[in-house]
């Protein structure tokens, strides 16, 4: 028996053909699942790394910005807010435009060296490898994952249980930040924040054109002091000159019309020559300026005999 | 011939089959369909043997003998162990080189590219559990190749020389065994390499001691370089240097024959290259047909071992800045890290196994007893056994189960959830963790099997250290589970103790779990791919009715 079972080329032979058979159905049924076992790896080292960053922000985060991420009065802002995950808060306040994991990866590995005299009483520190810090970057990225692990429970808080406190490094007063439950539609958002702005305006008084000028960076690529000598309009049009033609650019419209419509949607007309650089002036005027901002902007820019 | 001339003299099916003999006969180095077929039927080659051809003809059967004594090819004679080794080290190639291809050796990139490999790429853990198992199974048979050259006496002269390779060959797949540890770059190979890598620091005189080291690592400590380092030796130089021995040592057994049983020749006496007419067992069938099966069964034994029960571990990103409790070499160098437990770095990290080695490559010179026989060498068998035996105790030795106790507040943690690895609360898993305060000194009416189980296991924990030890009196251990996040709880283990002063003790630490996390040993016998196998199956079938 056992000879012919086990020694008989022939076996020997069927046990091989068995065996490869089994070795394939094997690979197979690895085959159909992998979809399935990739999933659930993905999810499991996604968990990995928020356990990661849970062990590091309790060694590192947790004094100032508070063990469940709510903050500390006056010490650091939350992160476990309402606020700080929502559309309308943080993000809107500072006019981030990436995303929210962005932001928390960079504002832990850069930290805030900018700003020692802040109102919160700490300094945030660098945290990134890269810019000197102590965290690597792979640490970096599981401090993110963990902070960004409390989107669920923050945006389920009331008004009431956000632990917000006030920036004061934005544009908004702080009556004004943290409105996601004041408005709910984004056409009520966008008239709270046109309120805003008159509010604002009214409060100090509409900030002037010269300082308009200065503070939205519009000196960076426009000239408007030397008509002949054309020393910036290179980046953007000449300005000096500009009540001469804003008249006749566009037919239709009158030097006004003209002048404001370039600010809020620079790439309605753009002048001969500058084709290639159509699309470099910001097209967001409109959201952070008010309208009597504006309208002064333009006055401004078409006298003639304005004041520098 | 031209074609025409052919199918006018044979016929047009003649030509053909004809054609098609000849292509056959290419293909197998010599061997035409009729002689094939008589091989297949079992039936005796002809005179002169037709299928010595392909031994002369084929490069890779040019290296094989062209018959064996029929002794030699029974499998219990040499157990096919060095077929084996060599098998499993082509298989190392196969799944190392498919492995590569999702690898860089920079310590910013190789774990993720591990988690890449277990998350994103199909098959790949497959292949990774397979190189692992594969790697450890190879320094397994060829132990055990050695083990049985040893018993039989086959290194006796005139084997002295394939013994000397053999040794070499040993060493060589214990190095390339440990210098794949570290490619993962996770605790478990950082720590271990560097226990390794810090004994040859102990070569005396101490300059030279520092510079193997410095070489090794690529700095005074493992990073970028050593990485590198340690991957060329284990995808470059190593295995080229293990092919050039290889194939010393298997020219070698050709050259000589593989010996005989012991008591089938006169003692002294070397008749494995005189093969009477009616002993020879040809290469061609027979032990091909033997080889080749028993090389299918066992491709498929792997395939089962990797797909249900083994998987490689990969433990959190390397840390420099931490070491875990508990840093473990290989387990093929348990008996190394237990001689260090019991002896200084020089004695137990060099000494001792430098004369290990020179007492193994002498063996052969140093056993003058000129027979293979059992029954003659009961010194030689007797010493191998007590060898293997100290082997395995200081093995055991090695193990954190020996000598190394932390403290017991600490070991007790250790115990229920390591640093490194499950533990029993990872192992029953985030959702039977329930939230709350739960102490050692109170009896709680828990209606979770699992959760109760652990409760169990930790005042077990604490009871025992307390008879253990006098300096922890009246201990309380307390676990508070709180939800800390969505989907992720934190389990605080808090240990109050007084020691034998009565001086109040405290010892504090934190875990995180989250819901989607799997740790390795959770599943034990990878019993959740059989929840992969239908779940797929499920999502294929949808996928083929069109949902």
């Amino acid at each position: 028996m056992y000879r012919f079972f086990v020694r008989s080329p022939i076996a020997k032979l069927l046990w091989g053909i068995l065996a490869s058979l089994v070795g394939i159905i094997l690979l197979l049924l690895v085959l159909v699942s992998e979809d399935v076992r990739m999933a659930a790896q993905t999810v499991n080292w996604e968990g990995r790394s928020i356990e990661n960053g849970a062990t590091l922000f309790d060694n590192n985060c947790a004094t100032c910005h508070g063990p469940d991420g709510r903050g500390l009065p006056g010490v650091a802002p939350a992160l476990n807010s309402h606020y700080f995950f929502t559309d309308t808060g943080r993000l809107a306040d500072i006019e981030w435009t990436g995303s929210l994991k962005d932001y928390v990866a960079l504002t832990v590995a850069a930290g805030r060296p900018s700003k020692p005299n802040s109102q919160w009483a700490q300094l945030m520190p660098t945290w990134g490898s890269q810019f000197g810090g102590p965290l690597r970057g792979d640490q970096v990225e599981d401090v993110t994952a963990y902070i960004l692990n409390w989107r669920d429970s923050a945006l389920a808080q009331s008004h009431e249980e956000d632990p917000f406190q006030a920036f004061q490094d934005v544009r908004n007063p702080a009556e004004f930040q943290n409105i996601a439950f004041l408005v709910l539609s984004t056409e009520e958002q966008e008239a709270a924040r046109e309120e805003l702005k008159a509010q604002k305006a009214a409060v100090s008084g509409p900030t002037t054109p010269q300082e308009l000028w200065i503070s939205q960076g519009c000196s960076g690529c426009h000239n408007i002091n030397e008509r002949e000598v054309d020393v910036r309009g290179l980046i953007g049009p000449n300005m000096a000159d500009l009540h001469e033609r804003a008249g006749s650019q566009v037919p239709g419209q009158t030097a006004e019309e003209y002048v404001y419509e370039s600010i809020i949607n620079p790439r309605a007309f753009v002048v001969p020559t500058y084709e290639a650089l159509a699309g470099t002036m910001p097209d967001t005027f409109a959201e952070r300026l008010s309208e009597a901002e504006i309208q002064g902007l333009v006055q401004w820019i078409l006298d003639p005999n304005r004041q520098q | 011939m031209s074609v025409q001339q052919d199918i006018r003299e044979k016929g047009l099916l003649g030509a053909a089959a004809a054609a098609a003999d000849d292509v056959f006969t290419r293909i197998t180095a010599g061997i035409d369909a009729g002689e094939f077929r008589r091989m297949l039927q079992g039936e005796p080659p002809g005179r002169p043997n037709p299928r010595l051809k392909p031994h002369s003809e084929a490069f890779l059967l040019h290296i094989k003998p062209t018959y064996y004594h029929e002794s030699v090819t029974r499998f219990t004679h040499t157990f096919r162990l060095g077929l084996l080794s060599t098998y499993l080290f082509v298989v190392e190639t196969i799944t190392g080189i498919l492995l590569m291809i999702w690898y860089a050796p920079s310590p910013e990139r190789a774990y993720v590219d591990m988690i890449r490999l277990l998350t994103n790429v199909p098959f790949g853990q497959f292949l990774r559990d397979l190189h692992r198992l594969g790697a450890e199974a190879m320094v397994a048979i060829v132990t055990l190749h050695m083990v049985r050259a040893y018993l039989t006496g086959s290194y006796k002269p005139p084997r002295q020389f394939i013994w000397f390779t053999g040794v070499v060959l040993l060493v060589m797949t214990l190095f390339l065994s440990f210098s794949g540890y570290l490619l993962p770059w996770d605790q478990l190979a950082f720590w271990a390499v560097t226990i390794g890598t810090s004994m040859a620091e102990a070569v005396p005189p101490a300059v030279v001691g520092e510079t193997v080291n410095l070489l090794a690592r690529g700095a005074p400590d493992i990073g970028a370089n050593g990485l590198l380092r340690f991957y060329l030796l284990h995808v470059l130089f190593l295995p080229l240097l293990l092919i050039l021995f290889f194939f010393v040592h298997y020219y070698k057994v050709v050259h000589f024959g593989i010996s005989l049983p012991a008591d089938e020749e006169e003692v002294g006496e070397d008749t494995a290259n005189r093969v009477p007419a009616d002993k020879r067992v040809y290469y061609l069938p027979d032990v091909a047909i033997d080889e080749m099966s028993f090389l299918t069964v066992i491709t498929t034994v792997l395939i089962l071992i990797t797909v249900f029960f083994f998987q490689a571990p990969l433990e959190h990103i390397a840390n420099p800045q931490s070491t875990p409790l508990h840093t473990v070499a290989p387990w093929y160098f348990y008996w190394l890290q237990g001689l260090l437990k019991i002896a200084d770095k020089f004695i137990a990290g060099v000494l001792i196994p430098g004369v290990l080695l020179v007492l193994l490559i002498a063996i052969p010179y140093l056993d003058y007893n000129p027979s293979r026989r059992g029954r003659d060498r009961k010194v030689a068998i007797i010493a191998g056994i007590v060898a293997g035996i100290v082997m395995i105790i200081l093995s055991w030795m090695g193990t954190p189960e020996y000598a190394v106790e932390g403290a017991p507040s600490v070991e007790i943690v250790q115990e229920l959830m390591p640093e490194e690895g499950s533990g029993v609360s990872r192992e029953i898993g985030y959702t039977h963790l329930p939230v709350g305060i739960w102490r050692t000194d109170e009896e709680y009416e828990v209606h979770d099997h699992e959760f109760e189980e652990l409760l169990h296991e930790f005042r077990e924990a604490v009871d025992y250290y307390r008879r253990q030890d006098p300096d922890f009196n009246a201990p309380i251990g307390q676990l508070t589970i709180t939800q800390d996040q969505p989907s992720l709880k934190k389990l605080h283990w808090d240990i109050f103790w007084y020691d034998a002063q009565g001086q109040e003790g405290n010892y504090e630490k934190s875990f995180w779990l989250h819901e989607d996390s799997m740790y390795w040993e959770q599943y034990g016998l990878k019993r959740f791919f059989f929840g992969y196998i239908s779940d797929g199956w499920k999502s294929l079938s949808g996928a083929f009715s069109g949902e």
